[in-house]
């Protein structure tokens, strides 16, 4: 089959590789129709993600149909369209049966590693490097999905692929992050970034009930669909003015965003140039692993006692973490991988239900040979880029 | 774009980081270099800022993204800097003078290692950082970027809506 592996830092490349078989009673083999480039795909083309290897599959947003499972899926059948959740999760372990499944015990297999750099394992992760569990992706023709009794959601409406693929990651991580926010009506949300988990926060925000929806981003057309599709209801470009904790504070009459989203991660850019090339410059040398423009600023912005959601993915280590500003304003920390199994069935129901239609965020339908491009093309935000879906 | 590359030496410098290196380097070399080396009016200090433009001189000739009149291939850059660099730590030693303290020589080779190992560093394949194809891109996208963007049909509807929607049904 061909897949779309990575090859070294900056470099993918779409090759024929062995096709997956079943390994274990609770497999199922799942013939890829939808496919797509997550940010954090991004984190690892920029070689920032350690324990990738050369010839690893990437890719942990994709759905397609089961064509065959093991003898311990009884749930799933041959034939069945299913989203595939990004984290792989057993099912039986404490966290699962806590529906905390980003932090499974069983998924995996390196989970020592992780311990190592984390204080605990975490769950294993379809295409992100083998910290999580060295699982093939799918950004290929068919992918090899473990406990498949648990994780695969089946589509039985004729929804058309891209209104559901994004259950698989992007629309639960924003969401999650939205209702980390506990949003009960009239808040204001700031959400920093626009990327595609950034403006699924934004939407989310909006389908909670939030009053106002700030969206921050240094790109226009980001801002602008931010604005158009998602709901923001206002929007800053930290390139006019990198002061954005000022900014905020005016947009709230000096008080500050009740909660302040980070749908950004470990590539932060700072508007303030000699700090971003000092960051840049650290992350480069691994003197860091995560820039923490974005961060700084969503905790200096938000309101005292008010909630600060992490979304984006961050690796490592950060330089001037305002600990300060975090004890003494009151603020509360929420933040995880999203355990995308516990939202799948109610964010399925608001896309049936016509509240929300995920497929605003597509701009790039490439077929899987253009998936160097479309890397390229992403991560560059050429050509108006917000998402890029691929079909093997 | 899947030629790697990075296989083997890692060389994380690729054309338009090396492009903004010479020229903030050559800036550097032709401006406050000589004064906070101590080489102000000594002839260090003229060849340091002669080095320096005469590498913004030739940036400006080549292509890379940051070229202005793209004459000079890459690589023909790439070997310039190499000799460049090797001449620049002999210059000293082939006047002589060195013998005039550690201030007129150790300048010239220390730019020059820097210079090395920045081109040690260098991705040679002379690629932006940009590197896709974006006319085939757009050729083989099955959707409208634009149209996706600028469309101003909201993709959600408020809380408030909805509940009032389904009430009313």
């Amino acid at each position: 089959m061909r897949a779309n592996v990575w090859s070294g830092r900056n470099t993918v490349q779409v090759e024929n590789v062995p096709d997956p078989k079943l390994l274990n009673d609770r497999d199922a083999i799942v013939k890829i129709t939808s496919t797509a480039i997550c940010g954090s795909d991004l984190h690892m083309y920029d070689g920032y993600i350690p324990t990738m290897k050369k010839g690893d599959i990437l890719g942990h947003e994709f759905m397609g149909e089961v064509v065959e499972v093991g003898r311990g899926v009884s749930n799933l059948q041959a034939g069945d369209r299913v989203v595939v959740p990004f984290p792989i999760a057993c099912g039986d372990c404490w966290f699962c049966r806590h529906e905390l499944y980003a932090a499974c015990e069983n998924s995996n297999p390196n989970g020592g590693l992780a311990e190592k750099m984390f204080g605990h394992p975490t769950a294993g992760i379809f295409g992100y490097s083998h910290l999580t569990g060295g699982y093939a992706g799918g950004q290929a023709e068919y992918a090899r999905v473990p406990y498949a009794d648990v994780g695969p959601f089946k589509v039985e409406d004729d929804l058309p692929d891209e209104q559901v693929l994004f259950l698989s990651d992007i629309f639960p991580t924003g969401y999650m992050g939205a209702e980390f926010c506990e949003i009960s009506g009239g808040e204001c949300i700031a959400v920093f970034g626009a990327g595609p988990v950034g403006q699924f926060a934004i939407a989310s925000a909006v389908m909670l009930g939030a009053e106002r929806v700030i969206a921050i981003d240094h790109v226009d057309y980001r801002l602008e669909m931010a604005r158009n599709k998602a709901g923001a209801t206002d929007t800053i470009n930290f390139r006019e003015d990198p002061d954005v904790v000022e900014q905020l504070k005016l947009l709230t009459g000096g008080r500050g965003p009740d909660a302040v989203i980070d749908a950004v991660g470990m590539e932060a850019v700072s508007g303030h140039v000699p700090v971003h090339a000092a960051e840049r410059l650290k992350q480069a040398a691994r003197a860091e692993t995560d820039r923490g423009a974005a961060l700084r600023d969503a905790i200096l912005a938000c309101r005292p006692g008010g909630i600060v959601s992490i979304i984006g993915a961050y690796g490592g280590l950060m330089d001037k973490f305002p600990t300060g500003a975090l004890m003494n304003k009151g603020l509360s920390i929420k933040t995880g991988q999203c355990h995308v199994q516990r939202y799948l069935k109610p964010l399925y129901e608001h896309v049936k239900a016509g509240h929300i239609d995920p497929s605003f965020v597509v701009t790039h339908r490439l077929e899987l040979g253009e998936a160097p491009n479309g890397y390229e093309t992403f991560k560059h935000k050429e050509d108006n880029c917000v998402k890029v879906v691929l079909k093997p | 774009m899947t030629e790697n590359s990075t296989a083997g030496f890692p060389r994380p410098v690729d054309a338009t980081l090396h492009g903004a290196t010479d020229y903030s380097v050559g800036a550097a070399l032709m401006t406050v270099f000589p004064r906070l080396a101590r080489v102000e009016g000594t002839p260090a200090g003229r060849q340091i800022r002669t080095a320096g433009a005469i590498h913004a001189g030739y940036s400006t000739l080549t292509d890379y993204p940051l070229g202005v009149v793209r004459l000079l291939p890459y690589k023909a850059h790439l070997a310039i800097d190499a000799i460049g660099a090797l001449a620049l730590a002999a210059t000293p030693f082939a006047t002589g003078q060195f013998r005039q303290g550690r201030s007129q020589w150790v300048p010239h080779v220390a730019l020059s290692a820097f210079e090395l190992v920045s081109l040690m560093l260098s991705d040679p394949t002379g690629r932006g950082n940009y590197k896709a194809d974006v006319a085939a891109v757009r050729r083989s996208n099955m959707e409208d970027p634009h149209r996706k963007v600028h469309d101003k049909t909201p993709a959600v509807t408020r809380r408030s809506d909805s509940v009032a929607r389904e009430t009313a049904q």
